[in-house]
């Protein structure tokens, strides 16, 4: 690789990755859609814990989940159906007809939608927790930043693959995305520790990278969130460093085939399917 | 005429909403989808409470949140069809200019679109219940279901969210195609005050006042007395205060609540349905795209 | 130096996922072409023809189910980087980035897929903004721009990246006057300003066809039915050329008899207006001028003269059996 064609792809980043940054200053709609509307099902689990008389960390663990969905949220409906959506709008060809890695138009999205909801997760997550009076206790301020870069380099490593996936689907995508809604909230547990769904089912769910990032940042963050723990910390770090490094492979390798199949089906420019 | 032209509309939104809706997979997937997702949906509040309580679920509680969140299904669902029709016609089919200048009634367009919405829904609804009453002991006991009641208030709660949907139709004309956004947040808004999980005598007052207001609130309360009246007579009794704030009100004034916050809430959607096409038409956003 | 573009035995079908969605269709059925550098090569058929197929081969988005095809002497199946570096697409109609962008934005953006240094795509954004009369524009909204100038961008977003070769489909639809002049103009100066550049232009506007391009290559099902010069291809049209005079005071139509290279004329007299329409039939071209000297040598003025040519449409109704309308 030269050292101009990784600058090109650099610069090819940046443009994609240029409307999502502006995008939501330009719809300040966003704020309220996206920051203050979700703050109602935030209230509205935690009410429910508020009223079973749970412990204080359970409210907290709802509003840090509350504010991850905004993760998941942009990893469903801006990354994993981006590229389906960008085919029905007329984007796709002139992306794919560019003289650039098919990487970099993820990897800029990825970036985009990641600077984007990382200020939103964080207005939700401080009003939220001003609302509930939810108490943090922050061990490690390094540890909390390992994790919350490995967790999201995992998670839109996985929405780039997704992204792939989803290439050549139809109305599909929008259906399987709104399907990956509430089985991955629960399955993950963003509403409740992991761990009660026992030792297997959590395991399983960890494939998603969001599940052990959001143990681990509840472990990191909350006074008794080691206690509510799934696995050790560190065992949760470097499983995490591994999604990122599969799902980065992944990606790359299912970009690639659903190019290849989508120019020999010729479905990939076509729309309205 | 005009009825009959409406009818006709409705049916065709219906069946194109039908079209959209159903026929991007096989039965057999369609079933599938429309399983898992409110079942999924069901169980975080279920290990929520399993969480707290330690899985005791064969409590007057735990029924009343079980089904208050089956019924909510309703609200979320519909909120959520009605923007996507709006942002989906607009900026992927890219037909809402063309439906918009039809000579037909738009808001029948929207109703039509709703109803399958409600349809569909309503298959996941029975399933969750379902669900419920053989794996978690929920207490719907068939043979003292107050039939009338419950259908009753079926209808005119379907209807008042249906009337919230058209509102919410106007506004998305004005708003951005955002990641995901108000259709989550704004059934968010019932989810809190409508005492869907939790009676809303445990919000702080000013929200409890709110709650008043909202038809959804009434709808709760009168679906949960015709679903499950032994459940709502033993929250009271177990309590040992009123802990719905509803309690010593009689279903008769209850639907009356619900019948006038219902007509109230029509005139203001379509306040707010007409506001927001004229600000639409006025900014030319009919048509406009906002994906980023 | 290779050619810009080439085609052997280009082929591609096209194979419902299943029966019920629509039966086998073939669209493109062993195309052969070659296309020079600094050529403006058109492809000219009806809708369904395999105009855009074929574009979507060469621009590496689609692959082809036999044969070869060749971009600046690179295989479009392997040579995909090398090949994109070279090329750039433009569609009639598309609607590319972001309506919330404004348009400087938009053009910038796809400049960078393209690897161009920010202050040279600002630089040539504005050119191109100005030479489209679009400055104004800079900071609009996409989605406030009218349809016309919609379309100037999409142009202005192919040639930004200073490509080789351009491939424009139907890069005029839905266009007004002005506006598909502007483009056509631009079109034109562009490939004549360097001889290395090449536009493959695809089109179902016999006039824009005829106008602007080198050389034509008529497409129908698949299939290239001709493929030479504009004039050329109307030379295969064996049509005879016709003149029609409007001519007042005729005294009479005898002298007309022996004029060589005359095939046949008729006459038909407005007794209101005094003038008679006279319908010649040629078979030789030159006798143009004995048949005006016969007319003013009768006294008799001429009010109007119009001689009809054999047409792009007339070729393709030839070959094709059918207009493109």
């Amino acid at each position: 690789m030269t050292e101009s064609y990784l600058l090109k792809n650099l610069r090819a980043v940046r443009g994609r990755a240029y409307p999502r940054l502006i995008g939501s200053t330009r719809e300040p709609s966003w704020f309220i859609f996206d920051v203050i509307l979700p703050l109602f099902t935030i209230a509205g689990y935690a009410y429910v814990y508020k009223f079973l008389d749970a412990r204080a960390e359970l409210i907290g663990y709802v509003v840090l989940g509350g504010a991850m969905t905004a993760f998941w949220l942009n990893i469903l409906w801006s990354m994993a159906s981006q590229l389906y959506w960008e085919k029905e709008i007329g984007n796709l060809p002139l992306y794919l007809m560019a003289p650039i890695s098919r990487m970099s138009i993820l990897a800029g999205m990825a970036v985009g939608g990641l600077f984007e909801t990382t200020i939103q997760a964080a207005m939700t997550l401080a009003i939220g927790a001003i609302a509930f009076n939810v108490v943090f206790s922050l061990a490690s301020p390094v540890m909390l930043i390992v994790v919350f870069v490995v967790t999201m380099i995992a998670l839109y490593g996985m929405g780039m693959m997704f992204a792939s996936l989803y290439l050549l689907l139809g109305r599909e995508a929008y259906h399987l995305s709104a399907l990956m809604m509430e089985p991955v909230y629960f399955a993950s547990g963003f509403y409740f520790p992991v761990k009660h769904l026992g030792f297997w089912a959590a395991a399983g769910a960890s494939i998603i990278p969001i599940t052990l990032g959001l143990d681990a940042l509840r472990q990191i963050i909350f006074p008794g969130g080691t206690e509510d723990a799934f696995l050790s910390l560190n065992t949760e770090v470097a499983l995490l460093s591994g999604l990122c490094v599969v799902f980065m492979i992944l990606s790359r390798y299912a970009l690639r085939y659903m190019e290849y199949l989508g120019k020999t089906t010729g479905r990939l420019t076509l729309r309205w399917q | 005429m005009a009825v009959t032209n409406n009818l006709k509309v409705f049916k065709d939104s219906a069946w194109l909403g039908w079209q959209m809706e159903a026929n991007w997979t096989d039965p057999f997937l369609f079933l599938t989808y429309s399983i898992v997702k409110p079942i999924a949906g069901t169980l975080i509040l279920v290990l929520m409470y399993i969480v707290v309580t330690g899985g005791e679920t064969a409590n007057a509680f735990f029924s009343y949140m079980y089904v208050g969140n089956a019924m909510y299904m309703f609200v979320a669902e519909v909120l959520f069809g009605v923007t996507w029709v709006i942002h989906d016609d607009r900026e992927h089919y890219m037909t809402l200019k063309q439906v918009y200048i039809a000579p037909m009634n738009f808001y029948m367009y929207i109703m039509g679109r709703s109803a399958i919405k409600i349809a569909i829904t309503s298959f996941g609804v029975f399933i969750t219940i379902l669900f419920g009453v053989v794996a978690l002991d929920v207490a719907i006991d068939l043979t003292s279901i107050d039939w009338p009641l419950l259908a009753l208030s079926l209808v005119l709660g379907l209807a008042s969210i249906c009337i919230l949907g058209l509102a919410l139709g106007g506004v998305s004309f004005l708003t951005a195609k955002h990641s995901i956004g108000i259709n989550e947040g704004l059934a968010g808004v019932f989810y809190v005050l409508s005492g869907v999980v939790f009676p809303i005598t445990i919000l702080p007052t000013w929200a409890e006042s709110i709650s008043r207001f909202l038809p959804v609130t009434y709808w709760m309360e009168a679906v949960r007395r015709g679903m499950e009246p032994g459940v709502m007579r033993e929250l009271a009794d177990t309590s040992g205060y009123d802990v719905t704030g509803m309690s010593n009100v009689s279903d008769l004034t209850i639907m009356l609540y619900l019948l006038i916050s219902v007509g109230v809430f029509f005139a203001l959607s379509i306040g707010v349905f007409r506001i927001a096409d004229y600000i639409a038409r006025k900014k030319g956003k009919i048509d406009w795209t906002t994906a980023y | 130096m290779p050619h810009a573009v080439e085609t052997q035995s280009l082929t591609r079908i096209f194979r419902p996922k299943k029966k019920k969605e629509g039966s086998v269709v073939t669209a493109l059925d062993s195309v052969d072409l070659r296309i020079e550098r600094g050529e403006l090569f058109g492809v000219l058929g009806p809708n369904g023809a395999g105009k855009t197929t074929l574009l979507k081969i060469l621009s590496t988005l689609l692959l082809p189910t036999s044969g070869k095809a060749y971009v600046a002497g690179l295989d479009v199946e392997k040579d995909l980087t090398a090949v994109r570096e070279r090329i750039n697409m433009v569609s009639g109609g598309e609607i590319s980035g972001y309506g919330l962008l404004t348009v400087r934005e938009n053009l910038w953006m796809f400049s960078q897929f393209y690897g161009i240094k920010s202050k040279e795509a600002h630089a040539r954004i504005e050119e191109l903004l100005a030479r489209f009369g679009l400055s104004s524009k800079a900071k609009a909204k996409v989605r406030t721009l009218s349809t016309g100038e919609r379309q100037k961008m999409n142009v202005i977003r192919g040639f930004v990246t200073n490509p080789e070769i351009v491939f424009l489909d139907e890069p005029t639809l839905g266009l007004d006057v002005n506006a598909a002049r502007a483009v056509r103009d631009f079109v034109m100066d562009w490939v004549q300003s360097d001889r290395n550049r090449t536009v493959l232009l695809t089109t179902h506007y016999m006039m824009e066809a005829d106008e602007l391009c080198d050389r034509i290559a008529i497409i129908d099902g698949g299939k290239i039915l001709a493929c030479d010069t504009p004039n050329n291809l109307k030379k295969t049209v064996k049509m005879n050329t016709t003149l029609t005079l409007s001519v007042y005071g005729l005294g009479g139509i005898n002298g007309f008899d022996n004029i060589p290279g005359l095939n046949s004329y008729t006459s038909y007299k407005d007794v209101e207006s005094g003038t008679t329409k006279l319908r010649f039939v040629l078979e030789d071209e030159s006798c143009v001028s004995e048949i005006v000297s016969e007319v003013v040598s009768k006294g008799s003025r001429i009010m109007s003269l119009q001689k009809t040519e054999p047409t792009l449409e007339d070729v393709f109704i030839k070959l094709v059996g059918r207009g493109l309308a």
